[in-house]
């Protein structure tokens, strides 16, 4: 029996056990319940954060899309770049690894350290391969390759890298591809894309960008804590971009380039299939090396290329614009003829020159009396004069327009400028003032307000040769997006009409195949049975007055204009030759010739055309063409007024 | 004396089972965290823990079949040995992880500190159970206080100061329970809030103050001490209602958690198994402290009723401080989990101790 003392403690031990069985039970339910505030009410944020703890992807490159001439050629392909990587999870001895990489890669120890103290810095994770050697050369990867044993942090990697043809050729037509710019990354065509990535930042490679660029891979892993690469958790393989057949022909192009390297000219030239205007060769030199962007070009390089005084970044095709001279006659003669200002038989008497409203304009010599056909082969002045003078400038600007003289002629090329042809309009916007009929005179022979790329003088020719439809140059003809084969991409449609009538189209395309197989400038272009018909142009650089001051200081020899088609009748291909300093336009004409005859070599099955011998002998002496204007302008790109848009 | 058979009858089975089923649990969610893919094949904590497991069965048996009461007559005894210990490894142990904590007898090692509870619910469970009436002095207090404080500490200075806290219940709770006025407690309890700035100037190590500093704020250095906090956080939280599955969580088997196996076996848990598993852990810890404040309330003598109190005292501090840290709710402190964490020691320990409070009550009918 329990004494009374003895009960009472007991009661008393019963309470206070009673009160730590209650506090047991509070203290569960509590915890239970901060459990399920953790786990059921709050599930979703840590989940979110939890696979963000262990899941990492690495890209994988995707292979850009392989460009091919039209004939099925391959001219842009992906080879493989070697990259040399460490990486850091896999060495206890950081430096050791990096005096090994060093000493087989034969650069100084500081060189391997530098991107590794970076990725440190940077706090990236220790299974991210840091770079070493980009774009890595032979010897290195054997070396490494070699080591494999003594290296094991590191690893040579196969990265896919942009092949384009030796020699530059066509670079201005590929482009580049490099890292994508800062100021590109916020904008919603390369949404998606990590710096880093490879973009397309000129030509064909700029202006396809998305549908060459493929879709990157990844590969996703399973990292612990300290970044170590667990298990692979599976991998989407890379896309590769759309296969594109350009409208581009490999031999036109070599012939073109050879041609202008043979010569000895800078500049620029377009070959059109003028009823498509599909381009069959395009070029502006000089170029650069689109290989060099490819493997990652450097700040030395890049500085050269930019700060070089004969820009080769730029292309002159698009991007360069002229007073293209006697070229324009072409203009004015279809736009008299398409106004009946004049007929075929109009005639004019040339004494050397004209007066036009009370000033006189110069020829280059007495014509005596000519037709349209005779001004045009022999590019008599006082002939266009004349039909200048009976036309109003907005009659030629509109002419101009219809024949592509006038803004973008909308090929498939980025950076492309405006063409400019004066009008009344621009002339009172600009200046506040009327125009003067006087400076119509200066403009039918392409001199004055009249600025325009080659490529628009190229659509222009081509409307003559294809007898008034005003196309769209471009360079792609067909598509392979999912390898199911070539899907042709349509022909854009044509900007523009002009309505001429066949006898007067017959006499312009006569006296333009009389300049070439006449007595006109454009001897050097003709090919037996071939009809090549066309006009030589030249623009000036500086003013016969400033010449000699200017001779100290810059090339001050004018450009020479080649535009062109073939055969007269039946036209299969038109364009256009630019020779930059070229003097005269006739000095261009021999370059299209070669091109010309590989053009008929081709299609006619023979065999193709070598390099001619007078290619390589230094451009003759033609007489000049007479000069009016007396406004000093800058060679190269932008000569002439320009009009804001 | 009375034969086996009769004692066996009176055996508390049910709180056995929960204590195994506990230890079970535990032992698979070590195997689980401690899981290596590319070997395939669970962690050599594992094995040790599997190990550690008959041996503190044996212990368990054994302190079940020793009477209490003999043992808690030698308690003082006890209590020398573990203070002669606790001396030793001050001098003599094994540093790891930046504590002296360990002692190596032939093969074996094992922490003296785990075997403190036992020893102080003994001494202590004998100082106010026999001969006296409770804790009704200030006297008794001090007594009970000087008792404590030497191991206290002792391990302290290791320094484990989450061990040596876990001290502390085993005294309260013996002391509540022997009678301890209440306005002592709130006495005691305002000493320790005038004290605490004492503490924290002059008694707390730096790594201390940082991690009650980060409690407070663990976004203040999500990547250093605030780490430990937030992930066993996210690995709670990600575990969601039902939980990732066995040897699927990521948080603990990949790092992200530190020392999973050990301080953070429960968040573990928490994600593999989700709310499901830790409701019905949650509930067995429950169950197994509800039997042992039976065999308390059952127990014949004051001795064996304060031994188990103490003891349990003791464990459920360390249970629900462990728990709530778990989820991220309470400073991160070395405290392993009872029963469920790795650690030999401390499971052997465990076991014995329930060993213990299957004796006073197996042992209630006999004089």
């Amino acid at each position: 029996m329990l004494t009374s003392s003895a009960a009472e403690h007991r009661r008393g031990f019963e309470t206070r056990i009673g009160v730590l069985r209650i506090g047991a039970i509070l203290c569960f339910a509590a915890l239970a319940l901060g459990f399920w505030i953790l786990q059921v009410v709050q599930h979703t944020k840590y989940e979110a954060w939890a696979d963000k703890n262990y899941l990492r992807t690495i890209p994988l490159r995707a292979p850009r899309g392989v460009l091919f001439d039209r004939n099925g050629r391959v001219l842009v392909e992906n080879r493989d770049a070697y990259t040399i990587v460490l990486l850091r999870e896999r060495t206890a001895n950081l430096n050791q690894a990096i005096a090994r990489l060093a000493e087989a890669v034969g650069w100084p120890e500081d060189r391997v350290r530098e991107p590794i103290q970076i990725a440190i810095k940077n706090k990236e994770q220790a299974f991210r391969p840091v770079l070493i050697v980009d774009h890595a050369t032979m010897p290195q990867v054997a070396a490494v390759r070699a080591r494999k044993l003594e290296l094991p942090e590191v690893e040579v990697l196969q990265v896919p890298t942009r092949q384009y043809p030796d020699e530059n050729l066509a670079a201005h037509v590929f482009g580049y591809v490099g890292q994508i710019r800062d100021d590109q990354m916020g904008k919603t065509e390369y949404a998606g894309l990590e710096p880093g990535a490879i973009v397309g930042q000129a030509g064909v490679e700029r202006e396809y960008n998305g549908e060459l660029k493929g879709e990157d891979g990844r590969s996703n892993v399973v990292v612990n804590s300290v970044g170590r690469q667990i298990q692979p958790l599976g991998q989407e393989d890379p896309r590769e971009g759309e296969r594109m057949q350009l409208t581009i022909d490999y031999d036109m192009q070599k012939a073109l380039e050879d041609g202008f390297r043979a010569a000895g000219f800078n500049g620029a030239a377009a070959f059109l299939d003028p009823t498509t205007g599909e381009i069959l060769a395009l070029t502006s030199l000089p170029a650069y090396d689109p290989n060099a962007f490819a493997t990652g070009i450097d700040r030395t390089a890049w500085a050269g290329l930019i700060g070089d005084p004969l820009n080769p970044m730029s292309n002159r095709l698009i991007q360069g614009r002229y007073a293209p001279g006697s070229v324009f006659k072409i203009v004015t003669a279809i736009a008299g003829l398409g106004t009946h200002a004049i007929t075929p038989d109009f005639k004019v008497s040339c004494n050397g020159g004209g007066t036009f409203y009370g000033r006189f304009f110069q020829c280059l010599r007495s014509h005596g009396v000519v037709d349209l056909r005779h001004a045009i082969e022999q590019s008599c002045n006082t002939f266009f004069y004349t039909v200048g003078s009976k036309l109003s400038i907005d009659t030629i600007h509109e002419y101009a327009k219809k024949l592509g003289l006038v803004g973008k002629t909308g090929i498939d090329l980025p950076g492309e400028v405006d063409s400019f042809v004066g009008s009344s309009e621009w002339k009172q916007r600009e200046f506040r003032q009327p125009w003067y009929p006087g400076e119509t005179i200066s403009v039918s022979i392409g001199q004055g307000a009249v600025s325009v790329t080659p490529i628009a003088l190229a659509t222009m020719i081509s409307t003559v040769a294809n007898g008034g439809t005003l196309v769209t140059p471009h360079l792609v003809r067909a598509r392979d997006a999912d390898g199911t084969g070539w899907k042709p991409v349509p022909m854009p449609a044509p900007r523009a009409k002009v309505e001429l009538s066949q006898e007067d189209l017959q006499a312009v395309r006569d006296g333009l195949w009389m300049v070439v197989n006449g007595s006109g400038t454009g001897g050097k272009a003709r090919i037996e049975g071939k009809d090549v018909s066309g006009k030589t142009g030249t623009a000036q650089v500086v003013s016969l007055t400033g010449a000699k001051a200017a001779a100290a200081r810059m090339d001050v020899r004018d450009h020479g204009f080649f535009v062109f088609f073939a055969p007269r009748d039946n036209p299969q291909v038109a364009g256009i030759v630019f020779a930059e300093h070229g003097m005269h336009g006739s000095s261009a004409a021999p370059i299209a010739k070669y091109v010309l005859e590989t053009f008929f070599a081709k299609k006619e099955g023979r065999p193709l055309p070598p390099l001619p011998a007078a290619l390589k002998t230094a451009p003759a002496a033609e007489p000049r063409e007479p000069v009016i204007s007396t406004e000093v302008r800058r060679g190269g790109r932008g000569g002439g007024p320009v009009p804001e848009r | 004396m009375i034969g086996e058979r009769r004692l066996t009858a009176h055996l508390d089975w049910p709180l056995m089972a929960g204590v195994v089923a506990l230890t079970l649990i535990g032992l698979a969610t070590i195997y689980s965290v401690t899981w290596d893919y590319r070997l395939g094949r669970p962690g050599p904590q594992f094995w040790t823990q599997l190990y550690a497991l008959p041996i503190g069965l044996v212990a368990m048996a054994v302190a079940l079949t020793i009477d209490y009461r003999t043992l808690a007559q030698r308690s003082l005894i006890f209590y020398a040995l573990l203070v002669a210990a606790l001396i030793y490894v001050s001098i003599n142990g094994d540093s790891r992880m930046g504590a002296q904590r360990w002692m190596t007898i032939s093969k074996f090692s094992f922490q003296p500190s785990e075997f403190g509870r036992i020893t102080m619910a003994l001494v202590l469970a004998m100082t106010y159970g026999e001969g006296r009436r409770g804790a009704r002095t200030i006297g008794d207090v001090a007594i009970g206080a000087i008792l404590l404080g030497v191991p206290l500490m002792l391990i302290f200075l290791q320094p484990d100061f989450g061990t040596s806290v876990t001290l502390v219940p085993v005294m309260l709770g013996i002391m509540f329970v022997a009678g301890m006025r209440m306005k002592w407690i709130v006495v005691a309890g305002l000493v320790a809030v005038l004290l605490s700035p004492i503490v924290w100037m002059y008694v707390m190590q730096d790594y201390q103050k940082d991690r009650v500093t980060t409690f407070l704020d663990p976004s203040r250095d999500p990547k250093g001490k605030g780490l430990q906090q937030i992930q066993a956080k996210v690995a709670v939280g990600s575990g969601g209602l039902l939980g990732k599955g066995f040897r699927q969580g990521s948080q603990g088997a990949l790092g992200f958690l530190p020392v999973a196996h050990n301080d953070f076996v429960f968040s573990v848990l928490a994600e593999e198994q989700g709310f499901v598993g830790v409701l019905v852990t949650l509930a067995l810890y429950l169950f197994v402290l509800w039997r042992s404040f039976d065999a308390a309330s059952l127990a014949k003598d004051r001795v064996g009723a304060f031994l188990v109190v103490g003891i349990i005292s003791g464990f459920g501090f360390q249970v629900l401080y462990n728990i709530t840290m778990s989820a991220g709710l309470a400073p991160v402190k070395g405290l392993t989990l009872p029963l469920m964490s790795y650690g030999g020691s401390s499971l052997v320990s465990t076991l014995a101790g329930f060993g213990l409070i299957l004796g006073v009550r197996m042992r209630r009918f006999t004089n």
